[in-house]
């Protein structure tokens, strides 16, 4: 697990500098193996597994309309805007 | 398999077409027919100004809840159906994580392990090959939200993007096939079917221009070497925007992929699965701008939504909404009506209103007693000539097709009782469609009267007795001859039955 924590920075789009990048790989393991003892928890083979505290299902909605935010609202939000677009850095920038 | 067989230049010079199969699987992304979108109340329209259709849900603003669009599920059970799939009376969410500035919240709401539509199959008949069947097998068909739309400066000025986050949050059901295709033109044939079939059962408009249906293909070789198969890198080809540019870029990459192995020897195990893009405009595929590390999805179950429990009884009410499939029509015209598969497919392939029309036709002219020896080829030579013409001519659908299935057929019923012939029933069409579809209006306007008997004989009497040179060569052999009097006998009246007066003719002179 010698690049978990550069990996997850990578995936994050977080900028790890190699100084910082000893202690948060140490703090993640510490993270990580602590779950990892529900590993020694003997289980039998025929039991479903667990997706969600909540038990109950089908939160479903009829297919209808309602109005959307005005535009003008949902772009202030954003960093940048032309007022109809959202404006970011060109993607293959990189 | 062997996947780290190395092999020669010399070995490799040596395979030949037949050494190759190509191995293909699809992942087409449908379009389901929603009003609003998978999680949130906002509408689904195409073609709306940018960035008008959106609310805190689908733009993924902190504290906002998604909630299931019932009507996608429906949707989506309803195809899994259609394409033989076994639907899972327990289906859940997953947030397949990437950054991309068209994906707000930093994640899909998809679904990973447990799909709502399971393992089924499409069977594709090949036109080329006396419609013989090939069943194509679907891994699964799951759930998903749409991302939005970028468009990027193209100037190469690294202008910034612009972001329009209409389509984010627009239901799309993901059909995966196994790796089953064997070639570009079975792709484009299991594309054209599953279409068709997601018409019939009007899940999704399919417009491949708006995006309603996009596909991708994973394509690789097995290559025969001396008897050990080698499989070439899979490669996945995106931005197929059309079912032609699907086959050819399957055809132009099974190509590209046998030249390049060639030349280098990798095999599946030497190299990454690449991304490669359809460039249309140039006709072949070129290597994507993304990035070439593996995917990281990480995948798991999305804690803002609950699961999706469907009974059978509720999928058993869904199946009897699929009133029409068309390999069901099929069989019914050629075990009914006596139709060839190919007359079949011209009629199937339009869609259910025109077979409806043409069920029409041909059972009209069954009850009508017609004496023709196959009503149904009859019916269908004039749905595929003359109304398929004109749908295609006036560019609109059969609805708006003047003349009803009803009429057709006693029109149809007129000839074949011999009151006129089918030049002179196609006038009477055209007739129709013109000015209103009475039949009896278009028949007297062109002037049409049936011609008693005692008119014929009379009519061919004095055509005998004005052409005696041709009669003596009929009677000489030269029976074809016939034809030049029965020109003549049409211009002296338009309406007479040139087979009547053939048959006429030839017994007045005792041929």
């Amino acid at each position: 697990m010698s690049n978990l924590a550069q990996n997850v920075a990578k995936l994050a789009r977080i900028d790890l500098p190699d100084a910082k990048a000893e202690a948060v790989q140490e703090n993640l393991e510490k993270v990580l193996n602590y779950v990892q003892q529900l590993e020694a928890v003997e289980l039998p083979d025929d039991i479903e597994p667990f997706f969600g505290a909540i038990e109950s299902v089908n939160a479903i909605r009829v297919d209808e309309l309602q109005p959307s935010y005005p535009r003008e609202e949902i772009l202030s939000n954003a960093p940048d805007s032309d007022g109809q677009f959202y404006k970011v850095p060109s993607v293959f920038d990189e | 398999m062997n996947q780290t067989l190395e092999t020669t230049p010399a070995q490799r010079d040596a395979v030949t077409d037949a050494d190759v199969t190509l191995i293909v699987g699809l992942e087409v992304h449908v379009q389901l027919d929603t009003q609003s979108k998978l999680f949130c109340n906002c509408s689904t329209a195409y073609g709306a100004d940018a960035n008008t259709q959106t609310c805190p849900v689908c733009t993924g603003m902190p504290g906002t809840l998604p909630v299931i669009n019932e009507r996608a599920l429906e949707l989506a059970i309803k195809t899994g159906l259609a394409l033989n799939c076994k639907i899972a009376n327990y289906t859940k969410w997953d947030r397949k994580n990437y950054f991309y500035p068209d994906l707000p919240k930093g994640y899909q709401i998809s679904q990973f392990d447990k799909p709502i539509c399971g393992e089924g199959h499409l069977t594709i008949s090949d036109a080329k090959a006396a419609f013989e069947t090939r069943d194509i097998q679907i891994e699964r068909a799951h759930l998903e939200e749409d991302a939005g739309k970028s468009i990027h400066d193209e100037t190469g000025a690294k202008k910034p993007s612009k972001i329009d986050l209409n389509r984010t949050g627009t239901p799309l059901l993901e059909i995966v096939t196994k790796p089953d295709l064997r070639s570009a033109e079975e792709a484009k044939a299991f594309l054209t079917e599953l279409k068709l079939i997601l018409t019939y059962i009007d899940v999704s408009d399919c417009n491949m221009q708006e995006g309603s249906l996009r596909c991708d293909g994973n394509v690789n070789l097995h290559i025969n070497v001396d008897g050990q198969k080698i499989a070439t890198p899979i490669v996945e080809v995106k931005n197929l925007n059309s079912f032609r540019a699907a086959e050819r870029a399957i055809a132009y990459e099974a190509a590209r992929q046998l030249r390049v192995w060639k030349k280098d020897g990798l095999g599946i195990a030497d190299a990454p699965k690449q991304t490669r893009g359809w460039d249309d405009a140039n006709q072949k595929t070129t290597k994507s701008r993304e990035k070439e590390d593996a995917a990281d999805y990480r995948y798991f179950p999305d804690p803002d939504l609950i699961a999706v429990e469907t009974t059978d009884q509720e999928i058993n009410a869904i199946a009897a909404t699929i009133e029409y499939l068309p390999a069901k029509l099929r069989t019914e015209l050629m075990e009914d009506y006596s139709l060839e598969a190919y007359d079949t497919e011209v009629i199937v392939s339009q869609g259910i209103g025109v077979v409806k029309y043409y069920k029409t036709v041909a059972d009209f002219l069954t009850k009508s007693a017609s004496g023709l020896k196959s009503p149904g080829k009859t019916a269908s030579n004039w749905v595929a000539q003359e109304v398929l013409r004109y749908l295609n001519e006036q560019n609109c659908e059969i609805g708006d097709y003047p003349v009803s299935g009803g009429q057709l057929g006693e029109l149809l019923g007129r000839i074949a009782k011999g009151d006129f012939d089918q030049t002179r029933g196609k006038d009477v069409l055209a007739q129709m469609l013109e000015n209103g579809a009475n039949l009896e209006a278009a028949v007297e306007k062109l002037g049409i009267k049936t011609v008693d008997a005692g008119e014929v004989e009379a009519l061919c009497q004095q055509i005998i007795e004005e052409n005696q040179g041709v009669i003596e060569q009929i009677k000489g052999g030269k029976v074809q001859a016939v034809g030049s009097l029965i020109g003549k006998a049409k211009k002296l009246n338009p309406n007479i039955n040139p087979n009547l007066v053939k048959e006429t003719i030839l017994k007045q002179i005792g041929i």
